[in-house]
């Protein structure tokens, strides 16, 4: 058993971690950061939580097919390539358009997003599915 | 037509994607079977078109996400497009057995997932034009096959204790052998400056013309060696493959038998002939000596085996040398006698090793010794069996003996005296066991002692038509092997003669 103050440290970091994995995800593009390591630092947030909280109680919570999350990602990232073909471009070709949004101004939107997205679930499916499987006695 | 250019890309984007659904499907057996089987069907006739696009219209050059020049390239040459055709074949065969072979376990959980990735790492590893991918595509194959050697089918006897030990060596071995392929293509790539592999070529031929070729090229020529002979089962990296291969379940065994080891071969031909055709003259000599201690060791080793699919897995190392052998001779026509082997044993073999998980199944046991007179319980296996055996053991109706035909022929006119009496001889070993294990489990009395797990239900109509379509390719190859040869012919031509390739790969328009 984990102490208190592991409990709610953890606590605290959980959407400190995952909101700036996030951040990676969405800079990767242009600068440091992307799917992979984004990926990485989601997954880690999560198995901290596995690791303090124990399996069984955030399953309790929340159970989730991680693997799932693999073939999500793994589809959206080969379906962005298809995409490109779609337009008469060869596969994986990007693509960048500049879009006013509302809240976040002028933004550039870049087709390779969509495939880090792909990425980035890629990573966190196949990370946290083994971290699952090790951590269950079967 | 501009749907063809983008077949190579189709063939590798394709199997992925499908990997990816497959998870989504994964309780629903029926659907799953159904459309792997179409979508292995779709590839492999894919890959034809490819074959035939790339004969009729020459050298086809596929840029990945278009970043001109220097982006990521696939290329489909001969080689490339053949291997393709081949591992194609192979893996659709594979897969319709798997669909009433695998447990039902095994069906439901990762096994078409991680099948349709390893067969986007072989198509990958074969089409790709540019070296680091190629590492990319192998750590993809290998990860994927760990994945599937845990899996059991029903003619299975290994413990899962053994699987794991199997698995592990196998994972600990090739990250070995991976990272030593990093450390080549770092060294190249800091020597050259440039990953593609027809470039990295034309530098290495201006170094060498202008004298000034740095001695540890040929160091990592030597460290590829290494990486592609291990992936080959080359005579002292060949130790994991008799445990490995025989812990797999059977159509993977097929697929790691038939065309897994072939990528090694594949490796050295692909690099070491368009690469480091400077260094070749001190590699040839090592390899031949390599390969017939293969043969050698392979073969002693088969006699002495008892475990039917250790047997068979000991008897690839064997021949996986007679391909070397020709790889290393190196004259056009020992290269196109080592192709036409390498077909000829990818089909044989992975038929014989689909063959075997059913007669295992059939007979409950793995040991030979407790098997017998299967001639009159199963004549379907037993006839398999034997033309799988003859392909092997080279006797003239399989295809087997047009592949040991030329590539002793092929050792003689380039003065191999030596190698070829070598290579003879335990060609005669190779007939030995194989014939004594076809004779041990189908001929003799019926033995009696069946350990209750016994079963004489017949293959069922899927594994019959996988097993006896690959048996109409051997023995069609057998009877009919101009095209083959005609083939293997031009692909040995384009191998000694790098230019087409790097041509098409350089000099091509940018879109």
């Amino acid at each position: 058993m984990t102490t208190l103050i592991a409990r709610t440290v953890s606590k605290a970091c959980l959407p400190i971690i995952i909101l700036f994995s996030v951040s990676l995800l969405l800079a990767g593009h242009d600068n440091p950061g992307g799917g992979f390591i984004g990926g990485v630092m989601f997954a880690t947030a999560v198995s901290l939580m596995y690791v303090v909280f124990g399996l069984n109680y955030i399953e309790a919570l929340y159970n989730n097919n991680w693997d799932k999350w693999f073939g999500i990602g793994l589809l959206v990232a080969s379906l962005t390539g298809i995409g490109a073909m779609l337009f008469g471009y060869n596969f994986l070709r990007s693509m960048s358009i500049y879009a006013t949004l509302p809240l976040v101004g002028s933004t550039k939107i870049i087709s390779t997003t969509f495939f880090d997205i792909g990425v980035y679930l890629v990573v966190i499916g196949g990370l946290l599915y083994i971290f699952k499987s090790m951590g269950e006695d079967k | 037509m501009i749907l063809m250019e983008h077949v190579p890309i189709i063939l590798i984007a394709l199997p992925i994607i499908f990997g990816a659904l497959t998870i989504f499907f994964r309780s629903r057996s029926a659907l799953q079977k159904a459309l792997n089987i179409g979508v292995f069907s779709f590839l492999l006739l894919l890959s034809m078109v490819l074959l035939f696009h790339v004969w009729e219209n020459g050298i086809l050059v596929y840029e990945v996400g278009q970043w001109g020049k220097y982006g990521i390239l696939l290329v489909a040459d001969l080689l490339g497009a053949g291997m393709v055709v081949l591992s194609s074949l192979i893996s659709l065969m594979a897969m319709i057995y798997a669909t009433d072979y695998m447990d039902r376990k095994a069906l439901d959980s990762t096994f078409f997932p991680l099948f349709n990735l390893m067969v986007a790492g072989l198509n990958g590893i074969f089409l790709t034009g540019d070296i680091f991918n190629m590492f990319v595509f192998f750590e993809v194959l290998v990860l994927s096959s760990c994945g599937l050697i845990v899996l059991t089918g029903r003619g299975d006897h290994t413990k899962m204790a053994d699987k794991l030990e199997a698995i592990f060596k196998y994972l600990i071995l090739n990250m070995v052998s991976i990272i030593l392929m990093l450390v080549a293509i770092a060294s190249l790539y800091a020597t050259v400056g440039t990953l593609n592999m027809a470039d990295i070529a034309v530098r290495i031929a201006f170094l060498a013309d202008a004298q000034a070729l740095p001695w540890h090229i040929h160091v990592i020529a030597m460290m590829f060696i290494v990486v592609f002979g291990y992936k080959a089962a080359l005579f002292p990296l060949h130790f994991w493959l008799a445990d490995v291969h025989p812990s797999a379940p059977a159509p993977i065994h097929a697929m790691l038998s038939g065309m897994v080891i072939k990528v090694g071969v594949y490796g050295i031909l692909r690099v070491h002939y368009l690469m480091f055709s400077d260094a070749l003259f001190m590699l040839q000599p090592i390899l031949i000596f390599l390969s017939l201690i293969t043969i050698a060791v392979g073969a002693t080793s088969a006699i002495g085996q008892y475990d039917l699919k250790r047997l068979l897995a000991y008897s690839s190392v064997s021949q996986i040398g007679y391909v070397l052998l020709g790889v290393g001779m190196g004259t056009a026509y020992a290269l196109t006698a080592a192709i036409v082997y390498l077909v000829n044993h990818a089909i044989a073999k992975s038929m014989l090793f689909l063959a075997t998980g059913e007669t295992l199944y059939h007979a409950g046991t793995k040991d030979m010794r407790k098997m017998g007179g299967f001639a009159s319980s199963a004549p379907f296996l037993c006839t398999i069996f034997l033309i799988g055996s003859m392909s092997i053991a080279g006797l003239p109706p399989a295809g087997g003996f047009f592949a040991k035909f030329l590539l002793f022929d092929a050792g003689l006119s380039a003065q191999f005296y030596i190698p070829i009496a070598i290579a003879l001889i335990f060609a005669i070993f190779t007939l030995f066991y194989l014939f004594r294990t076809w004779l041990t489990i189908f001929w003799g009395g019926v033995k009696s002692q069946k350990s209750g797990r016994s079963h004489t239900r017949n293959p069922t109509p899927a594994i019959k038509f996988a097993l006896s379509m690959l048996a109409c390719v051997v023995i069609f190859i057998g009877v009919y092997p101009e095209p083959l040869i005609v083939l293997s012919n031009t692909i040995a031509g384009q191998l000694l003669d790098p230019q087409p390739y790097i041509t098409a790969v350089l000099e091509r328009g940018v879109r």
